[in-house]
């Protein structure tokens, strides 16, 4: 309690301080009879300004060089790195505009600051400098516009376009607060799931139906596995709030919504261990981790993430994704159990009775 | 207008301290109740922000003094993760809703309106003052929730169900009383800017003194009716959201909810969309931004335009942009929900209307700059605050474009850049413009000066720590925001170093506001005075200035004086001085705007 009264204090007493400098300088222009002189004044706030703009620019570019080192990897997906040209293109159009204005801004306010015997132009209106920076602005955001739906639509492409034969299926849901990572089995499908208090019991949150037959090769995984060049699509859900499947690396998002399916797939062009080999030149990851006394990137993995606020553990749905070649991914495969060969029979087999499901087949979330 | 007339004259007015002060039904009284109650706010709302950066700059630290003043929200001097959430949402609420929309509208509308049109007082006295007053409940609503057993509301200022759409709080969901609070609260706030925007329209179009057509109306009241409409179009949505949401929490419907299952077991809701609750929420939510900008454009016009001793430049396109924002401003609140599982189609359309309003905005920022352009620029702190807004919009403007393409939001969407992106646009801009507002017009409101020296410590300080949080935030754009620590992914963990410069700035930041609080408080009691033979101390065109110092009930002691141009007739040639009042008559060749 005394710390912060002291703190308090000397803040106080900072403050006083300031208060009482500036009131001297009004009171001495007071007392020698002056009216505040802004003339006097721009001169040297034009340059402070000036310098302020120095600066600006100077903090600008340091943060470039500085920060380069936060940046993501290069994109881990096919659209990550179409997502990336559009950013830098972007980046670039704006970034003209920016250094443009900022750079009129703070010159106008030097070479115009108010002197006593200077005089404004008047100039009020220009019908074609209006419709220059009308135009312009219209023509750079047509084609930002062109060139992101283009991007957007392979990233979300209309069903009849959907050519998912060859596609990986794997299904996440989000609940408070970790990720549920079911995959299909050999047989690429996966077991149906009926919304219904028959099915859903605290051992079966999803409500799978363990008497369908796509069901029975069924498991679920503690960590993510793709394979390198192969197409996935997720089929994502969330059994209680709001969540949304962040892949950073891969440079995709999409929300998991209770009761609305939603999807997103891609293809994975990149494996950890390539991303690694990357991450060797960062002046980050190549720095030794204290906890472990060996340079980060060793441990790099792909990271799955929630971005939608879900509750006060948010910030801790963290399931690791591991992109590799198909050999290690079979490899992986096969040491997975199918959850239906955990169960014990009784808890199959009893608690499912055949009239509850042809009730339940229109809530029936994902059939695949 | 007959009747307000009448009413100045009868001098047997009677007034008591009770009326005067507080039910104070008169304009400039309700500005500064509103300019009191923002700052009030303002100090909360950022407190807060410092308190949670203390928690993101130093996730591995205890500071002992937060134990002894939170108590069990702060148990072993680490804010807890709930407490977190309860901050973050009660800082963006209060400063998106009582500070930028109550405090920067309803002082400067409440102030510029009548003043700058020619009226004695708003069109209905007492609905200004219930507007006061209702803005005041919802405060006090809000204020309490702070209190709460359970604490204040925690899921996000936008209030998303399914987590704030239930009062089931044994499974994390949300928060209890406090949501409930909060939602009065909105409901309260939502009656009062009804109460305030409809008043400041009627006003606007009915009261304007003799001359004053709608083509002579200064720029900030251009803005002002711009906003009021545009509240008066996006509230009522919220607050029928707001209503269904707290049926689902009380009494258990399924407007929002469907398929929820908690702890193993399956609830009773069914075929709610929580995405409908997203839809309504940002109907308002998009046009609130323009809400918050607007009124801080129409400042910057003017005062950009005084103190450069020049016509604002293309003043009708000014208006048009104006009017061009608040139409796009209600095609485009799906932006905030690109990655919901929209239909892509449905998401293209909003692309295109998103991008479209960079057009106006440009137009707005070329044309300040075309302001300045060949001017004779008086440096007044509220100038160099004006410019800073302008910087801050550019700024924060076209970091919207990025987010506006929903290809590129797909990473981007709810990161750090975001956070960044709409601080600088629509925080630190619209907060240059409310400093550029109270430094411009706090003669007219006090009758003393605001200490200019302090002025400028103020500017400098504030824009050089305001960059210094913001430009390196835009680079932490892989960091999902809302993050009580982010140390459990190392992706994320690189940050570190980042968030420590950011958290040291916010500290600086919030010092250098309390200085500009003891200012206007110093100022207000101590200040240098305006004198009565100097009524016009920035040599301003506007019909505020031909008031005297004093505040009359009526505003003006005699007749209400006519006008006979438009208010940015700067440097024309003619006259003497570079100025020429909206009160004077056109000269012989002088060219009418």
């Amino acid at each position: 309690m005394f710390n912060i009264l002291l703190t308090l204090f000397v803040i106080s007493l900072f403050y006083a301080v300031i208060v009482i400098f500036a009131k001297i300088i009004e009171k001495l222009r007071e007392h020698k009879g002056e009216e505040l002189n802004y003339y006097k004044l721009n001169k040297t706030h034009s340059i402070l300004f000036l310098i302020f703009g120095v600066l600006f620019f100077a903090f600008f570019g340091a943060s470039f060089k500085y920060l380069e080192y936060a940046a993501l990897p290069e994109s881990a997906s096919n659209f990550g790195s179409q997502i990336d040209t559009l950013f830098y293109v972007t980046a670039l159009i704006t970034g003209v505009v920016f250094i443009l204005t900022h750079i009129a801004m703070f010159a106008f306010v030097y070479l115009y600051r108010g002197r006593k015997n200077r005089k404004a132009t008047f100039f009020a209106h220009s019908g074609n400098l209006e419709i220059l920076w009308t135009s312009v602005p219209a023509l750079a955001m047509a084609v930002l516009v062109v060139m992101g739906l283009n991007t957007w639509f392979q990233i979300f492409p209309n069903k009849k376009n959907l050519n998912e034969a060859d596609t990986m299926i794997i299904e996440v849901t989000g609940k408070q607060f970790n990720w549920i990572v079911r995959y299909p089995g050999p047989d690429g499908k996966l077991g149906r799931r009926v919304i219904s208090k028959q099915f859903i019991t605290p051992d079966n949150e999803l409500g799978v139906d363990w008497n369908d037959p796509a069901s029975k090769d069924d498991f679920f995984a503690s960590e993510i596995h793709l394979i390198k060049g192969k197409k996935v699509r997720f089929n994502l859900g969330a059994l209680d709030v709001l969540h949304s499947f962040y892949l950073p690396h891969f440079r995709l998002k999409m929300d998991c919504v209770p009761g609305v399916p939603t999807s997103i797939g891609f293809t994975p062009v990149k494996t950890n261990d390539e991303t690694r080999e990357e991450l060797k030149s960062n002046k980050y990851w190549s720095s030794i981790d204290p906890e472990t006394g060996e340079p980060r990137f060793t441990k790099f993995t792909f990271e799955l993430a929630c971005a939608e606020l879900c509750g006060k553990s948010h910030y801790g749905m963290l399931t690791n994704v591991i992109v590799e070649d198909e050999t290690s991914f079979n490899k992986w495969l096969a040491s997975q159990k199918p959850h239906y060969s955990t169960l014990t029979s009784q808890k199959v087999d009893k608690e499912i009775k055949t009239d509850s499901l042809t009730t339940s087949m229109d809530s029936v979330l994902s059939k695949n | 207008m007959a009747n307000s007339l009448n009413h100045s004259q009868e001098h047997h007015h009677e007034e008591t301290f009770l009326t005067k002060y507080i039910f104070s039904q008169d304009h400039k009284m309700i500005a500064k109740q509103f300019l009191f109650t923002g700052i009030f706010w303002s100090i909360i709302g950022a407190l807060l922000s410092v308190i949670f950066r203390l928690q993101l700059g130093w996730p591995d630290e205890t500071f002992p003094f937060l134990e002894t003043l939170l108590g069990k929200w702060a148990e072993g001097g680490r804010i807890s993760n709930e407490f977190y959430y309860s901050l973050v949402t009660m800082h963006g609420t209060i400063l998106v809703f009582f500070v930028l929309t109550a405090g920067l509208s309803g002082t400067f509308a409440n102030l510029l309106i009548p003043y700058q049109i020619g009226a004695r007082d708003m069109a209905s006295p007492l609905m200004n003052m219930l507007s006061y007053w209702f803005f005041f409940l919802s405060g006090l609503l809000m204020l309490s929730s702070l209190f709460v057993q359970t604490g204040a509301a925690s899921g996000g200022w936008t209030m998303y169900p399914p987590l704030n759409g239930m009062r089931n709080t044994a499974v994390n969901l949300g928060s209890g009383l406090g949501t409930d609070l909060w939602f009065f609260s909105m409901a309260l706030f939502i009656v009062s800017s009804l109460l305030g925007g409809l008043n400041y329209v009627a006003t606007i179009l009915n009261l304007r003194t003799k001359g004053m057509t709608m083509w002579r109306l200064p720029l900030p009241v251009w803005a002002l009716m711009f906003t009021a409409i545009l509240g008066i179009l996006a509230f009522p949505p919220l607050l029928s959201a707001a209503l269904l949401l707290e049926f689902d929490r009380i009494f258990d419907t399924s407007f929002y909810l469907s398929d929820i299952v908690l702890g193993g077991q399956l609830q009773d809701y069914k075929g709610g969309s929580p995405i409908l609750y997203q839809h309504l929420f940002w109907f308002l939510g998009h046009p609130e931004v323009y809400i918050i900008i607007l009124p801080a454009m129409g400042i910057v016009s003017e005062v950009l335009s005084v103190n450069s001793r020049k016509p604002i430049f293309g003043y009708r396109a000014m208006v048009y942009a104006l009017g061009v924002i608040v139409l796009l401003g209600f095609l485009v609140w799906a932006h905030h929900m690109y990655v919901t599982g929209m239909n892509p189609f449905i998401g293209s359309i909003f692309v295109i209307f998103t991008l479209m309003i960079a057009v106006p905005s440009a137009v707005k920022v070329f044309n300040w700059l075309t302001t300045i352009w060949k001017g004779n620029i008086r440096l007044t702190p509220a100038m160099l605050f004006a410019l800073g807004f302008v910087s801050m919009f550019i700024s924060g403007g076209l970091t919207g474009i990025f987010l506006g393409n929903s290809a590129i939001d797909i990473p981007l969407h709810d990161t750090y850049f975001v956070v960044a992106h709409f601080h600088v646009v629509m925080g630190v801009a619209a907060f240059f413009a409310m400093f550029a507002g109270v430094y411009h017009w706090f003669p007219k409101m006090f009758g003393r000066y605001l200490n200019d020296t302090l002025g400028y410590i103020h500017f400098y300080g504030t824009i050089i720590a305001a960059y210094a949080i913001f430009i390196p935030m835009h680079f932490m754009l892989s960091l999902p925001r809302r993050y009580y620590t982010y140390s459990n992914f190392q992706t994320f963990n690189i940050f570190e170093d980042v968030s420590k410069f950011i958290s040291i700035f916010a500290i600086i930041s919030f010092l250098l506001q309390i200085l500009f609080v003891i200012n206007i408080v110093y100022s207000a009691l101590k200040g240098r005075k305006m004198k009565s033979d100097n009524l016009n101390p920035w040599n301003s065109n506007t019909l505020e200035w031909t008031t005297p110092v004093e505040h009359l009930h009526g505003n003006w002691p005699g007749d209400i004086p006519h006008v006979h141009r438009w208010p940015y007739d700067y440097s024309t040639g003619f006259g003497d001085e570079d100025y020429r009042p909206q009160t004077l008559p056109l000269e012989d060749g002088e060219e009418a705007h």
